[in-house]
């Protein structure tokens, strides 16, 4: 393997993959690591103006807050809002979500922290959570993206006190005389440790641990003492008075959950084969660390088995490492970002919302006939003006499901643009008849067949020469090879 | 003897069905071909209403002073047209078509169909009807698509699930088999003619099991059916005059593509707009008009073919709604809900159980008593002849002698 396939290898890993220049630097593999790691010290939320959300910003006329009610459930009660102002309000939650997932969308193309960024792709994928209030869910974003590099025990314990975790899963409901299993449960099997590791009983007890744990209309964290348990327990084989962050640490003290997250984060970054031989060490190494991640992702990156061929160009992107990807290597940019979220509801992903707390199973789930035809076509459809027409399934957000078919439909060609002048640069000391090729493996992870790259050389010359090299880069872009990182 | 693949197809539109075989299916031994029609040639159509239709303005208990107590302002009255069945029970008066079927004994009603804990969330019940899980299991294939994945003879071929749609719903994601989306033939083998995609297409899939293979068979399979789908759907227009509606189309193209001889064993059609929070009545009076409307033309096309006897059509929605009326004159998310089956097939018609207990209510919502897969599990084995315990991953009590 080339300095230059190890080197997009792991751009594509650790972050959104290569740009051109980047691939003109030319670093040693272990240095770009390093400056991954650099440029990602410091911690920027995402945030912008238009992200902002108020629960009753602009609502005409202004409702009168009821705050003895659950915040989250505030203009939810049927008759709080009339249903103009129910109207207006999902309106507003439907843009400041698309917002966000816009603007993130975009951070994960031009960021330099793109292994902050990448991680806390994966963070949202493992802490899944699907909430109505934009805000809530956009300070669950950055309290993952600020704890995405440190001690997993301080992102734990972050994430557990997050209004929009508590209250996906229900643990605002959770009390001392009524408990609420759920979130005890959830961060256990999915969050954790792992299922087969802890019985009911556990989850029982962790349960009553977590009452109290709850939030108010501000967004913060509020610890309800009338609602708190706070007799003793037996979690794990211990016993004591314990509160929410004691049964964390329990948790945290199983060797076993150092091997669950460390199997997931391999199958994320690695091969979606677990290989027990890599994951024992990394696993020992991360629990001696305290579930050090940044030191776990250093080991995972600079070992030989990374760079094995069994391990480049094997995952299935998903559909937002595709887009991101496109954008990040073309610079492409949108005049309008709305077909961004179009590709992703028609592809299954979509940031901020993921299908349930599980996450999303990626992989194979990500591809069947439809979704595949649609991942070929996109290049054509960002490049070259192709036309685009998709029914969406109705928005099965709970914001507005009865969203018409005429509004979610889409037909329409996008207007973009990209930045081919570095590619033209990489490639100007290269003969014709050889850039083909030379851009198949700066634009490609798997090895382009011989039929296909004589395929994209026709293409190539068939082109008029002032979009030979967009014909050739979108051809690139629409075989099955691009859709694997 | 003809020498393109055109030419096979041509000329064996006219000879036998069992001619009739697209490329890839020339591997398969001539004594399995006659095992693709497994079943009995039978078929399932799926026919899902989004948003949680309100099951007690569908199917109307008119005679239980309760339903009209919480139903104040939006409890449909006799004198309103209710189209009556039989146990107290009548359908909308906008299912007029519906009733008609009914009539004919070729509709079976099931009441509070649901499951235990039930989900008030679009999207977790629809998951949860659609993976045909518990509600407290996140299963990542659909019922349907497991079907798919199972070793029945027709489920080799990739086009034996189908959804009319141009995404593909869980409810038809196997692990290793998955349904085909397509909103109509024609544009289904649009989309694969771009001069690139096409040669793509024909590459060969490695024999291994990696990612790319998976990517080129799944290429390739996609544009063999588009193909095969795209000429065959030929055959047959239907003259029958269906709702001008996007539910009147799809099933109007379900029905061309089952009279055209497709061999699919499930199809899977949505129509939604059930989320009747506000101004319920006019809403849903609409919707379950085009539904009776699509349903009857339907019938009546299979019926012309005689394609009905061996088509089986499950109504569900993702939750009912709650027994009391809202303020705004609709309802809010509730639970368990009815189930319509459809088709000439049915050896069990009419209401198949007791009205909804309007008394015995759980926090305002309807209790269930049919946990929706036994339904699934009837259709699985009885009516398809597959092997339920291994799709619905544990047993369901079927409910015997319904097909």
């Amino acid at each position: 393997m080339t300095t230059q396939q190890q080197l997009q290898h792991l751009y594509w890993r650790a972050g959104f993959g290569a740009r051109p220049a980047d691939v003109a630097a030319g670093l040693a593999p272990r240095k770009a690591l390093r400056q991954l790691f650099r440029d990602s010290e410091k911690f920027d939320p995402l945030y912008t103006e238009q992200m902002r959300y108020t629960e009753t910003a602009a609502l005409t006329p202004p409702p009168t807050p009821d705050l003895a009610l659950d915040p989250q459930a505030m203009t939810m009660k049927p008759g709080g809002l009339t249903a103009g102002q129910r109207k207006q309000q999902n309106q507003q939650i439907r843009d400041a979500f698309y917002r966000m997932n816009t603007g993130w969308l975009d951070r994960m193309a031009t960021s330099p922290a793109q292994l902050r960024e990448k991680m806390t792709f994966f963070w949202h994928g493992h802490f899944a959570c699907r909430v109505r209030r934009p805000d809530a869910a956009l300070q669950l974003n950055n309290t993952l993206r600020k704890g995405a590099l440190g001690k997993f025990g301080d992102l734990l314990l972050a994430v557990s006190r997050e209004p929009a975790m508590l209250q996906f899963l229900n643990n605002q409901q959770n009390r001392k005389q009524r408990p609420n299993e759920n979130f005890a449960r959830e961060v256990m099997e999915l969050f954790t440790i792992g299922r087969g590791h802890y019985s009911e009983q556990d989850v029982k007890e962790a349960a009553r641990a977590f009452t109290g744990w709850g939030y108010n209309a501000g967004n913060q964290f509020t610890f309800r003492d009338k609602q708190h348990d706070a007799d003793a327990k037996t979690f794990m084989g211990r016993t004591g008075n314990f509160g929410g962050e004691e049964v964390l640490r329990i948790i945290l003290e199983q060797p076993q959950t150092a091997e669950f997250l460390t199997t997931k984060i391999y199958r994320f970054f690695v091969n979606d084969t677990p290989d027990p031989t890599h994951i024992q060490p990394l696993a020992q190494a991360f629990y001696r660390s305290q579930y050090d991640i940044s030191d776990l992702l250093e080991r995972l990156f600079s070992a030989d088995w990374f760079y094995a061929a069994a391990n480049v160009g094997t995952r299935i992107k998903s559909p937002i490492e595709l887009l991101a990807g496109i954008k990040r290597t073309l610079g492409l940019e949108l005049e309008n970002q709305q077909p961004l979220i179009v590709f992703q509801k028609a592809l299954g992903q979509t940031l901020f919302e993921p299908p349930n707390v599980a996450g999303w199973p990626g992989g194979r789930n990500w591809i069947d006939s439809s979704s595949l035809i649609f991942r070929l076509q996109l290049p054509q459809v960002l490049l070259k003006n192709a036309e685009f027409s998709i029914a969406l399934k109705e928005d099965e957000n709970d914001i507005a499901p009865s969203v018409s078919k005429a509004d979610r439909t889409f037909r329409q060609q996008v207007k973009a643009r990209v930045k081919l002048a570095p590619i033209t640069q990489l490639l100007a000391k290269t003969a014709p008849a050889t850039q083909a090729a030379q851009l198949s493996q700066l634009l490609l992870q798997a090895p382009i067949r011989p039929e296909n790259l004589a395929l994209i050389q026709q293409a190539a010359d068939a082109a008029p020469a002032e979009s030979r090299l967009r014909t050739m880069v979108t051809s690139l872009l629409s075989l099955p090879e691009y859709q694997l990182m | 003897m003809p020498t393109t693949r055109r030419d096979f197809l041509k000329t064996s539109v006219l000879a036998s069905s069992l001619l009739f075989v697209p490329k890839f299916l020339h591997a398969l031994d001539r004594q399995g071909l006659a095992a693709l029609r497994d079943a009995q040639g039978r078929r399932l159509v799926v026919v899902q209403l989004g948003g949680g239709n309100d099951g007690l303005n569908t199917v109307i208990p008119y005679r239980n002073d309760f339903y009209y107590k919480a139903r104040p302002t939006l409890g449909i009255r006799e004198a309103n047209g209710i189209l009556t069945l039989d146990k107290d029970l009548g359908f909308n008066p906008a299912m007029t078509r519906l009733k008609g079927l009914y009539d004919q004994g070729q509709v079976a009603v099931l009441n509070s169909v649901g499951y235990p804990n039930p989900d008030r969330s679009h999207f977790r019940s629809m998951d949860i009807w659609q993976s045909g899980s518990a509600a407290d299991q996140y299963v990542t294939t659909g019922w349907l698509g497991r079907y798919l994945d199972s070793s029945c003879p027709s489920c080799q071929v990739p086009y034996n699930g189908l959804e009319v749609d141009d995404t593909l719903s869980l409810a038809m994601k196997g692990a290793a088999r998955k349904g085909l989306a397509l909103k109509n033939p024609e544009k289904f083998h649009q989309a694969t003619q771009n001069r690139l995609l096409r040669q793509v297409s024909q590459e060969d899939a490695g024999a291994g099991g990696s990612e790319m293979d998976y990517l080129y068979k799944t290429l390739a399979e996609t544009a063999s059916s588009a193909d095969y789908l795209y000429q065959t759907a030929k055959i047959y227009k239907s003259a029958i005059a269906y709702p001008s509606t996007e539910f009147g189309k799809n099933l109007k193209t379900t029905a061309e593509l089952i009279n055209s001889g497709i061999e699919s064993r499930v199809f899977y059609v949505s129509l939604s707009g059930f989320d009747t929070h506000v101004r319920q009545q006019e809403q849903q009076g609409k919707l379950l008009g085009d539904l009776s409307e699509g349903l009857g033309a339907f019938a009546e096309d299979l019926q012309k073919s005689g394609q009905f006897e061996n088509t089986l059509i499950l109504v569900f929605s993702e939750f009912g709604r709650r027994v009391g009326q809202n303020a705004s004159n609709g309802t809010d998310h509730g639970t368990a809900n009815n189930v319509l089956l459809l088709g000439g097939g049915l050896q069990k018609k009419g209401i198949l159980n007791d009205a909804p207990d309007l008394q015995n209510l759980d926090q305002g919502d309807l209790r269930h008593q049919v946990d929706f897969r036994s339904i699934y599990a009837t259709v699985l084995r009885d009516w398809l002849g597959a092997d339920d315990k291994v799709i619905l991953g544990s047993n369901f009590d079927r409910l015997s002698g319904l097909v």
